[in-house]
């Protein structure tokens, strides 16, 4: 394979696109962010594009992929990618991400909470065993912190030291974003401290990912942007799980458009090799 | 023979039957008595059909809401809010499919409680709207063995049914009738299960989305020639295929069983990224649900009592579990999906552990969240994410 080749992973997710790009050893090379906004091409393009190295995939036009790269999708639009060489599921590109990144021995456990769902991935032999996404409510994911925070008129980015501020614990019971809503108004109303209220929202998220699947593995590998950007999760899941090792996946938040740029490196491969093996048969028939 | 052509004739004799005063229309469940009703010379008229077609269509996500205000919860059967709020707003698939202006008024409404008790409720209402007489088949549900106090039980019913049918008739049952439309009925099953089990050559010709299709007459002209002709004439259409290798996925790579209810309105977006992923669905609960190879016409009642208490779907979770476990085995199944169906726990069989139970044992499983005919329970997204998740990792 050429060495100076690109893979390029894309997660667009349903409120941000993250790009990665590695070279033929898997070093991360470019990663880049932005929102996930409508056009949506338009976006992914203008993400792909903006990074400061002035590195990008596509072709002048912008309508496809250069030669000397090769871009794989992932996330909730990865169908939409047009110039998208291949497609990879956010179950299999946060596995694969995690698994370069970690290089675990022993069977884990990936907790990814995404904008709008949540994933608990089982490894086991370096592959992906059991998963589950959260069901249809919102409960558990990042939509439902944005949509409370909202309420409570709080920036997403002071929610974690608010919520380490918590003097008291409490339970938020509904499964549903409306209904921990009302909760939410009607404990306010109640003269709650709001610090006690953003630390019950957080347990409640944790709680909601525990309840979709037995954790069987010693390690916990915590991945995805949400976990990121607030990283009092971590500390919930470590205290939920005191008898699990609990990590954070490092570059979380791109963890799943890195695994979808390992993806991307193995068909460029997979392709070097059938060119290669047809080659071979073309130059013997001769 | 054509499959829509069959539809259509059912359809439209039914319409002229309902019309006719001299002759009668019975409603009944997909597993129900349908035999008894055909040998007593009643048209028979299947409401979850109609439900299907409502979903199939997408006309239900019209038709759902106005039951719900009517007063249906959206946590019920959605094959019956479906029916019931087509029925409310005067509509139906029918109409633009055949060009029939309503569903047949009953004479009689039948319903057998071995699948659900929805279908009473949805039968009741309906009874009470047209003013008909009504009869419930009540067998003892969820047995983990068919024992001969069941069959006894449900024969007394099916004697009760005549005898109200007959005096509705003015004439009695005639033996040879009944012995007639149960070795039709048969027949056709016979034949659907052979149908079904071209499934497991490989490449399979055909796939669940298709025999959802396919199921038609089983469902609606059970105990009729027109019925086991259309199956004589598709299996053998089935096994030129699969001596041909026709695959009904090209490059079938996965094998899926498929547990519960289809997703009526994204049958053939289903289908397509199945295909798409070289993953072909070649068994499930569902469509083996219309198999019913105990029918004995030497012994109508009781055996048509044993098939029809038999049915998967009233039987103990350990006979379910079982039953998935054959069904993996015979067919080199790769992985199991269950579709939990939102407004259908009667056939969503994820509910209690048993996909927990395949995994343990080393069979792949997975659950997607959905519903038969409601599509405000389902997400394309998360459905197509875990599907192909699901694929990637067998």
């Amino acid at each position: 394979m050429d060495s100076g080749h690109l893979y390029w992973g894309v997660d667009c997710g349903s409120t941000q696109i993250k790009a990665v790009a590695c070279d033929n050893e898997g070093r991360i090379v470019e990663q880049r962010i932005g929102r996930t906004l409508f056009p949506l091409m338009e976006h992914v393009r203008q993400t792909l594009s903006a990074g400061d190295s002035g590195l990008s995939p596509l072709t002048d036009d912008q309508q496809s992929v250069k030669e000397n790269h090769t871009l794989v999708a992932t996330g909730y639009g990865r169908n939409h990618i047009e110039f998208a060489q291949a497609t990879l599921t956010e179950i299999s590109a946060h596995f694969l991400g995690a698994q370069e990144l970690l290089q675990l021995d022993e069977p884990y456990t990936i907790v990814d909470i995404g904008g709008q769902d949540s994933k608990v991935i089982e490894v086991h032999d370096g592959r992906v065993g059991q998963f589950v996404i959260n069901r249809k409510c919102a409960a558990g994911t990042g939509a439902f912190i944005e949509d409370l925070a909202h309420r409570l008129e709080v920036r997403l980015e002071d929610m974690t030291d608010l919520a380490r501020a918590h003097d008291k614990e409490m339970t938020l019971n509904s499964y549903c974003t409306v209904f921990s809503g009302q909760e939410v108004i009607k404990i306010l109303m109640h003269g709650e401290r709001l610090e006690n209220l953003i630390h019950a929202l957080y347990a409640s998220v944790v709680q909601r990912i525990l309840e979709m699947t037995n954790i069987i593995t010693g390690t916990v590998v915590c991945s995805g942007g949400v976990m990121n950007y607030n990283p009092v999760l971590l500390e919930l899941f470590q205290q939920e799980l005191p008898d699990n090792k609990t990590r954070m996946v490092e570059n979380a938040q791109y963890c799943g458009a890195y695994g979808a740029a390992l993806f991307a490196r193995g068909l460029a491969e997979k392709q070097a090799q059938k060119f290669s093996q047809s080659e071979l048969r073309a130059q013997s028939a001769s | 023979m054509d499959m829509k052509r069959v539809m259509r004739d059912y359809f439209l004799d039914l319409d002229q039957a309902a019309k006719d005063p001299d002759r009668k229309v019975a409603w009944c469940t997909s597993v129900g008595p349908a035999e008894i009703l055909r040998a007593m010379g009643f048209e028979v008229f299947f409401p979850e059909n109609h439900g299907a077609m409502l979903g199939a269509t997408r006309v239900c996500m019209e038709t759902i809401p106005k039951a719900n205000a009517f007063g249906y919860s959206p946590d019920i059967c959605s094959y019956l809010t479906s029916d019931i709020g087509a029925y409310l707003k005067g509509i139906t698939p029918l109409t633009k499919a055949y060009g029939i202006e309503s569903i047949p008024r009953p004479d009689i409404l039948v319903y057998n409680t071995n699948q659900c008790k929805d279908v009473m409720h949805w039968f009741e209402y309906f009874a009470r709207e047209f003013d008909a007489p009504i009869f419930g088949i009540h067998p003892p549900t969820n047995v983990p063995e068919v024992e001969e106090s069941h069959i006894a039980d449900v024969v007394s019913q099916f004697e009760e049914l005549i005898k109200v049918l007959e005096k509705m008739q003015g004439r009695a049952m005639k033996p040879e009738d009944l012995r007639r439309t149960c070795a039709l009925s048969k027949e056709a099953t016979d034949l659907w299960a052979e149908v079904l089990e071209t499934a497991m050559a490989r490449p399979s010709p055909l796939s669940f989305f298709d025999s959802t299709i396919y199921m038609g007459p089983i469902v609606v002209l059970r105990g009729t020639e027109v019925a086991r002709d259309y199956y004589r004439v598709l299996l053998t259409d089935l096994k030129i295929r699969v001596a041909a290798r026709v695959a009904a996925v090209p490059g079938e790579s996965k094998r899926i069983y498929w547990d519960g209810m289809p997703v009526w309105g994204r049958l053939r977006s289903m289908s397509e990224l199945f295909k798409s992923n070289q993953a072909c669905v070649v068994a499930s609960t569902y469509c083996n649900s219309w198999i019913f190879t105990d029918f004995n016409p030497d012994d109508p009642l009781p055996s048509m009592a044993y098939a029809y208490i038999k049915i998967f779907i009233n039987r103990n979770d350990q006979y379910k579990e079982d039953y998935i476990r054959k069904l993996v085995d015979e067919y080199e199944i790769d992985g199991v999906i269950f579709h939990d169906a939102k407004t259908c726990p009667n056939n969503s069989n994820s509910q209690y552990n048993l996909p927990s139970r395949l995994r343990k044992d080393g069979i792949p499983a997975v659950i997607i969240n959905g519903d038969l005919c409601d599509l405000r329970c389902y997400s394309d997204e998360q459905s197509s994410t875990v599907i192909e998740a699901f694929v990637e990792t067998l």
